[in-house]
Order: structure tokens, then sequence, then C-alpha cells
């Protein structure tokens, strides 16, 4: 992965930049070699940089006044929250401020009223539930690494999670944002009542991997929790049934809350770990939720289980809240459950149309062959995105390199039945390079203009998201080693 | 005026108002044209036009996959129609202002959509902005690009579909337009609590608003505007519109009932549609606002606006209103008060010249803004001034 170059003269500053640093945020500057090694990757751990410097600012005025120094003095900038991204969107620079978002973590206002809740960028995504769950309100987008991740880094992601095709991305669940533009001036986009009056610059700021500004405060829609949820387990002998099943219960106006797909590898491997109950022997599996008022579910849980019933498949409903905990649970440890069937794995995310999925299982196992390895398949099949896993060896010969050309082969793949290079693990590095594959250099400028509006100096995160035209073709991967993830407390799915 | 039917000529054309310097008002089925400052050239006179009414019909419907592609020119009528017969429909709720702004046109998909017009239903599943998933568009340097897939998850690169709603045509000429579709359900009902006032009536809407039950419809509207809805006359009232498949809609009606009381009366007429766009404002004179701001805000806000016809819409988040031209800094001035917006959506083209369609933005707000709008079109050729 070629970055763009490391400018000395800036790194010959440090010295400098740290004092001017500690000038604006005295107690929040990181500068030691280990203090600074906690920050040098994000979760797609195989890329490591040491940033120049790390900031964490308490509060707007620091965050502008840092900007504004950047801009002065022509130094990049690497927005982070967490650090949980799988795309490499806050992998550090050399010669670049990191500025660490989570100590602005304050729950501003919770406003029931109007249906609410005003937060900094640094509280995370289950924090924002759990500050309403006691009176039956929930914050819908639920990223598997919700209990880490910051509502600051769901923006700049625009994060997906199971609930997607009923409840939306992180874009379809925020009022506003208050946000610092490069150089330091603040504007505010949106807010509790949604109307911007003027170009939708939310829906652009919304999913632009820290490349146009620092998002200081964020006002999400809260929704109360259905009344009733059920869970389904659908089994089937073929995949293409299965893949069938999934169009069958779009088609009929069935909008489940979560339908996931898991193929035969990944069931029997997830059967291995956790033992969740799935049955011996089937091709592929789905689980699906349906939530709502009681007689809404009951409908949707009767259409289902014909419709499954009609391609040759059975279903099981959870009885309970405990059967249901643990269906769910061998769907959340796929990741790791497959991570133990090799020394490393790489997960992949892309989206494709729903019936594309026979055509593309169909490929994706003759590309395995093709490349000697073992992968299999989890699905957000609801909304067409997948998750082929990955499993090498990094010691054995060239299986690095075979598996990172396996994953880029899926993802063309993926642009070529008309789908998409990512459905919510974002561009980052990982896939920056193969942005060239989905969109045309005219697409691509206009893109890259947009960012030019914000960032003329091209300070913010540079190196993300748009291809350098240098660039050599690099892969999109989580890789993980010895079955060690990254973040290894976070669910991944 | 320059008639297209393709990208190519659309390309063509924009070259050519490139090497003229030439900007120019871009129409299709032209029922919006009264909306936003009006376009003038230096003269005062009126600007070139670009007839893109020949860019219509469906270019595909997958109801499997939930997403119909269209030429945006495409009367909403016929999509809607495409898609009731495979029980489908627009997201957004889609809102036709002909009558309102007393055009004889025919409301299209991308009118709609550049125009960010919602109806009642944008409750649910929010605005055009939260449906539109790609479009391909021809920007200001006459080049043919894309935005978005047709795909309903996805975060590949900005999310240009979002700044196109609602860009009143500013950022460039649209030629496809893929959108996410939804279920329809097959029933619905208006429930409506009469003889309430404006404080009872927006809590009994936020009430539900906050409830489980998925309402498609929260209005208030005050006993002079409920004859324009088929309605009983002279009292105001509370509506309330739920939908869903018979046996789940009866158990909403009956959760709603709970919330409501006795007094909650039952109807299968459904005044939304006309709620949504804003035809009882039809014949009333003077300019109609809609002014957008924190739902709970709305009585308190109704009160200070103090109109004679006004309703509220979205439990609150949007008043409708029509007032006399000299109101308008007033309202605007509310508005900003509840950090809302109000927007001038119809109005001589005095008030409109005068007043914009919305408030200036703050200045660091209005650069960003002005940057972002020449990033797609630099000479300013799209629909100079409309927004």
């Amino acid at each position: 992965m070629l970055l763009p170059p490391t400018d000395a003269k800036i790194v010959a500053r440090r010295a400098e930049i740290v004092a001017a640093l500690k000038e604006i945020v005295p107690d929040g500057v990181v500068a030691d070699p280990s203090g600074l090694a906690t920050f040098d990757a994000d979760a797609l751990s195989a890329y490591h940089q040491m940033p120049l410097v790390c900031v964490l600012p308490s509060n707007r005025q620091q965050v502008s006044e840092i900007l504004k120094y950047a801009a002065s003095h022509g130094v990049p900038i690497v927005p982070r929250g967490a650090g949980t991204s799988l795309s490499g969107g806050a992998l550090p620079r050399e010669d670049g401020i990191l500025i660490g978002m989570g100590r602005m973590k304050r729950i501003l206002e919770i406003d029931y009223e109007n249906g609410c809740v005003v937060v900094e960028p640094g509280v995370t995504n289950l924090n924002i539930t759990k500050a309403v769950e006691a009176n039956g309100f929930y914050y819908a987008p639920d990223p598997s690494s919700q209990i880490a991740c910051t509502i600051g880094g769901n923006v700049a992601e625009n994060s997906g999670g199971l609930h997607c095709l009923k409840y939306g991305l992180t874009t379809n669940n925020l009022l506003g944002v208050t946000m610092v533009l490069p150089g330091g001036e603040i504007i505010t986009l949106g807010g509790k009542c949604g109307a911007q009056g003027g170009l939708d610059l939310l829906g652009i700021v919304t999913g632009s991997e820290g490349l146009l500004g620092v998002v200081v405060e964020v006002v999400v829609k809260i929704l109360r929790k259905a009344p009733v949820t059920r869970t389904l387990l659908a089994s089937f002998g073929s995949v293409p049934a299965a893949g069938a099943c999934v169009a069958a219960i779009i088609a009929d106006g069935v909008v489940p809350a979560a339908m996931e797909f898991m193929d035969r590898r990944c069931a029997e491997a997830v059967e291995g770990y956790n033992q969740p109950g799935y049955p011996a022997g089937a091709e592929a599996i789905l689980i699906i939720d349906a939530d709502g008022v009681e007689a809404d579910v009951t409908h949707a849980v009767a259409r289902i289980t014909e419709i499954v019933a009609g391609l040759g498949g059975t279903t099981v409903e959870a009885t309970d809240e405990k059967q249901r905990t643990r269906i769910w649970s061998g769907r959340k440890a796929a990741f790791a459950a497959m991570g133990r069937l090799a020394p490393d794995m790489i997960c992949m995310d892309g989206t494709i149309p729903r019936h594309a999925l026979p055509k593309v299982l169909e490929e994706m196992a003759k590309l395995a062959d093709h490349y000697q390895l073992g992968f299999c398949n989890v699905f957000h099949a609801g909304d067409g995105n997948l998750h082929p896993l990955i499993i090498f060896d990094t010691m054995k010969g060239d299986e690095f390199e075979r598996a990172e050309a396996f994953g880029a082969d899926i993802l063309r793949l993926c642009v070529k039945v008309g789908g998409v290079l990512s459905g919510e693990h974002g561009i980052g590095v990982e896939k920056r390079d193969l942005m060239t594959e989905q969109f045309s250099t005219a697409d691509l400028e206009q893109q890259h203009r947009l960012k030019c509006a914000f960032d003329a100096q091209g300070l913010f995160n540079p190196g993300k998201v748009f291809p350098t035209l240098s660039a050599c073709i690099e892969q999109g991967h989580i890789h993980v080693h010895g079955a060690q993830l990254p973040h290894p407390h976070l669910p991944r799915y | 005026m320059s008639q297209v039917a393709s990208e190519d000529q659309v390309v063509d054309f924009v070259h050519a108002a490139r090497e003229a310097m030439s900007p120019f008002e871009i129409v299709a089925g032209g029922t919006r044209r009264s909306v936003g400052r009006p376009l003038l050239d230096s003269n005062g006179g009126g600007l070139p036009m670009l007839d893109v009414s020949g860019l219509s019909g469906i270019v595909k419907y997958e109801p499997a996959e939930l997403i119909i592609t269209a030429r945006p020119s495409t009367p909403l009528a016929e999509i809607k129609a495409v898609l009731a017969e495979k029980g489908q429909r627009l997201g957004f709720d889609p809102a036709d202002w002909s009558r309102l702004l007393g055009s004889n046109g025919v409301a299209t998909l991308a009118g709609a959509a550049s125009s960010d017009a919602s109806g009642s239903g944008k409750l649910r599943h929010g605005g055009a902005r939260d449906s539109l998933l790609g479009f391909r568009a021809v920007n200001g340097l006459g080049e043919a690009f894309r935005g978005g897939a047709k795909v309903v998850k996805n975060v590949t690169g900005f999310d240009l579909p979002k700044i196109m709603c609602g860009a009143f045509g500013t950022l460039g000429v649209l030629t496809e337009m893929t959108f996410r579709v939804y279920p329809k359900p097959r029933f619905a009902v208006t429930l409506s609590l009469a003889d309430v006032t404006a404080e009872e009536g927006f809590a009994i809407l936020r009430k539900i608003a906050l409830s489980a039950l998925e309402p498609a419809g929260l209005a208030y509207l005050p006993g002079n505007m409920m004859t324009a809805v088929g309605q009983e006359i002279g009292q105001a009232a509370a509506l309330i519109k739920l939908e869903g498949s018979r046996q789940p809609l009866e158990e909403k009606i009956a959760l709603a009932h709970g919330l409501l009381g006795d007094r909650m009366r039952r109807s299968e007429d459904d005044p939304f549609p006309a709620i949504g766009c804003g035809e009882m404002f039809a014949d009333i004179a003077g300019d109609v606002w809609r002014v957008m701001i924190p739902r709970a805000d709305a009585p308190r806000v109704a009160k200070e606006l103090n109109a004679r016809y006004w309703l509220g819409d979205l439990a609150g988040a949007v008043l409708w209103l029509a007032a006399e031209p000299s109101q308008g800094p007033r309202i605007r001035e509310i508005a900003a008060k509840s950090s809302g917006q109000a927007m001038l959506l119809r109005g001589s083209a005095e008030s409109r010249g005068r007043l914009g369609l919305f408030a200036p933005q703050a200045p660091a707000l209005a650069a960003v803004s002005r940057a972002v709008k020449a990033a797609f079109d630099p000479l300013a050729l799209f629909n100079p001034g409309r927004l």
C-alpha cells in the first residue's frame, strides 16, 4: 500500500509542533513512543504507523485551535474515534497529527419529546442506547463493535449493523452534527429539526471517512423498542434455495429486522466453536428476526415459515430469550470460529444485488479452487452485504499474497454483478486502490473536487479513500493473525 | 428552449452552455418552476431553458431487490402506478405541489427529489435523501458521472445521492435515478381526536410518534382547515394515520385507543395526501411557508406565528402557513429562535426574490456550501440562485 510520501520537513519540526499542541491542550498531548504505540493502528491491523503526535482535545474550541494550527503550518490531520475501523480509516501518518476524540464523551441532552439525543463524538454507540433503554428506547444502528466504537466514528464511516435493512444506516438515523472544518471554523449541519436549509452537507459528511473535518457534536434519532421480537432459524439443502428464500421473503412484503445467511462451512465451524444448535448437514442457514407489534410479528413469522417450507427448507423458532441468544451467538462468533481453522483470516465486505447470490457463491468457489484457499460466507442477506472469510497461513509460502489476491477478486466480482466494494466497513486504505473498479475517472474526480471544497490544502486523512495514480493495486481485508482479532473482545459480524 | 432525450445530448448541451457562458434553467414537468428565487439573466429576463422531459421512463424495476431505476423526468404518477402493481411504493411519499403552486404541469420523480418534497409518509421511511441510492448526472464541466449505486447498502466513496436531493437542480442535470422502494401496507386508517387545542393535539401526536406504532401520518389541523380534508367542520383535530395488514392494523388501532381514549374516531378516508401536498393552501391567498422546527416546539411556534391558516404535519416538525408577504422576516426570525428553517414554498416573484427559499446561512456554512456548489458546477450554469 502506497501512501503519500512523508514530509520530512514536518517530521523535522516535531518538537515545535508538540509544543504548540501543548499550548492548546496542556494535558492532552501524547508524544512519547510508548504512548504513541497505542495509536499506531486501527482494527485493520496489517497496517501500522506511529503518528507524529497524538492530541486528545476536550472541547470544540481546542479542536478548532488544533485545526487552525494544522492549516497554518501545513500539517496533516488524521481523526480517530475508538480505532475500531476495519478499513484503516484511522491509520496514522508519520508526518501527521492524530486527533483522538475519546475524551469528548459527554451525553449532552436526552430529549424524548423530540425523539433525539445530543452527544459528543466520543460517546460509544452502545452508551447512547444505554442512556435511553430504561425508558424503552434505543439507537438503531448496531455495528458489531458497538460496545467500543464511538458515534463520531460511526458518522465518519456511516456504520451499519445487523438491522440496516429495516432501520437504515447511521446516515438515516442522524439529525445533525456540529463539525470543525479544516482551518478551524465551526459549522452546524441540521439539528433537532433535521432540516438544513440549503445543500445537504450532512449527507456528504456522513460516511466521509475523516476527509472533510472533525465532528464535535452529534444529534441522533432514538426509536421506541419494538414490543415483540421473534427469531427463526431456517435451514436449506442448497444455497440457491436459501437465496431464493431471501428474495421471496422480501418480495412478499415482509421486512425482517435482521436476516443473516451462513453457508455450510461457516455453520459447521461455528457449531464446533460454541454449539449454537445449528442443524447438521444444512448447506445454508438463515437467521431471521421479526419485530414489531404482536400481530405484525405473528404475521411475519407465519409468512416466513410458509416461504421456507415452500422452498424445501425447515424452520425452527426460538422459544425463549435464552434460545434466541443462543441462535444469535453462533452468528456473532462466526469470525472467531473461522479464525480457529487457520492461523490467519481476512474478512471481506462487499454488497451485491440479492439475486446475484447463487452466481457469486459459485464464482467464489471457483476462485477458492484457483487460489487453493479455504473460505466461507456470512452475509447480511436482507441487504445483500457479503462478508466472505478467507483462511490462510502467512507462514506458508505465498498464502498471504494469494489470500489478498482472492479477496480483491471477490470485490471485483461484487462490482461486476452490479454491487459495490463496501457495504459497511468503508474504503480507508484497505480498498482504496480498488475504487477504480467501481468508479470511472469522472466519478472519482467529482468526489475529489467535493473533498477539495472542504479541504483545499488536502490535509485531512491524506492517502485514504482515493487511489493515487502511482499506487499499485492492493486488496481489502481484515488481517487476523494467530486467531487474534484486532479488538478480540469485540464481536465481528 | 432546448430539448434533450439522452445523456449524450445533455453532455453536448452543457458543453455548449459552457462555451457560451450561458446559465440555464432545468425544466421537466415544470410544476416547481415557481419555487425559490426567480431565475433571471443580467437584464432581468428569463434564462434559457433546458427541457429534460424527454428523459422519461422506467429503466428497470426489480421488486425483489426493492429498487427501481428510472429516468429523472418519469411522472410520479407513472412510478406510483407501476410500484403499486407489485404492492410497493416510494419511501419518501413524494409530494406533488402542482395544485398548490397553480401549475398544470406533470410532477416528476426528479422534481420531487430535487425539491426534497416529501409528504406525511416521511415519518416512516425518511425523505428523498433516505431513498435515493444512486444516480447518473452531468456536472457543470459537461462530464457524465455517477454517484451511489444500485444496491440498498453502500458506503463506497462519498454519499453523493444525499446532496442531489433538495439541491433544486443546482449541482447537475440528472439523467438516471435509482430509488429504494418499500412494501406498501395493504390497509390504512385515519384516527382522529377532535376538539383539542394545539397544545393537547401536538402532545398526543408526539406520544404516538414515540410509540412503536410506526405511524404514517401525524398532523394537527385547526378547525378552519378541517373542511379542506373532508372532515367534521369547525373542530380542530389531531389526525393519526396507521397502516398494516388487517390483523396487525387492528392491533395497532387498539393500542392507539389505549393512548387516545374513547374520544378517538376512526375513518377510512385519508386526508394525508392533501396535507402532504399542501393542497388546502391552494385556494388561500398569500405566501405559503413550510416552517421546519423541533416538533416539541410546535405549539409555541404556532402560537407565535399566529397565522389564520395553518396546520402542523410530522407531529409538529413541519408547520404550514399562509401569510402576508410582509410577514416573511418575522416568520424567519421565529423559526430561527427554534433553530429551525422557514422555507418560502409559494410566493410572488417579489417575495421570492427578496426572501429567497431559505434564510441566509451563517458565513462559514455559506462559504463551504458555495465551494461545494462550485465543485459540481464551477461556472454556476445550473438554476443559478434558485437555492
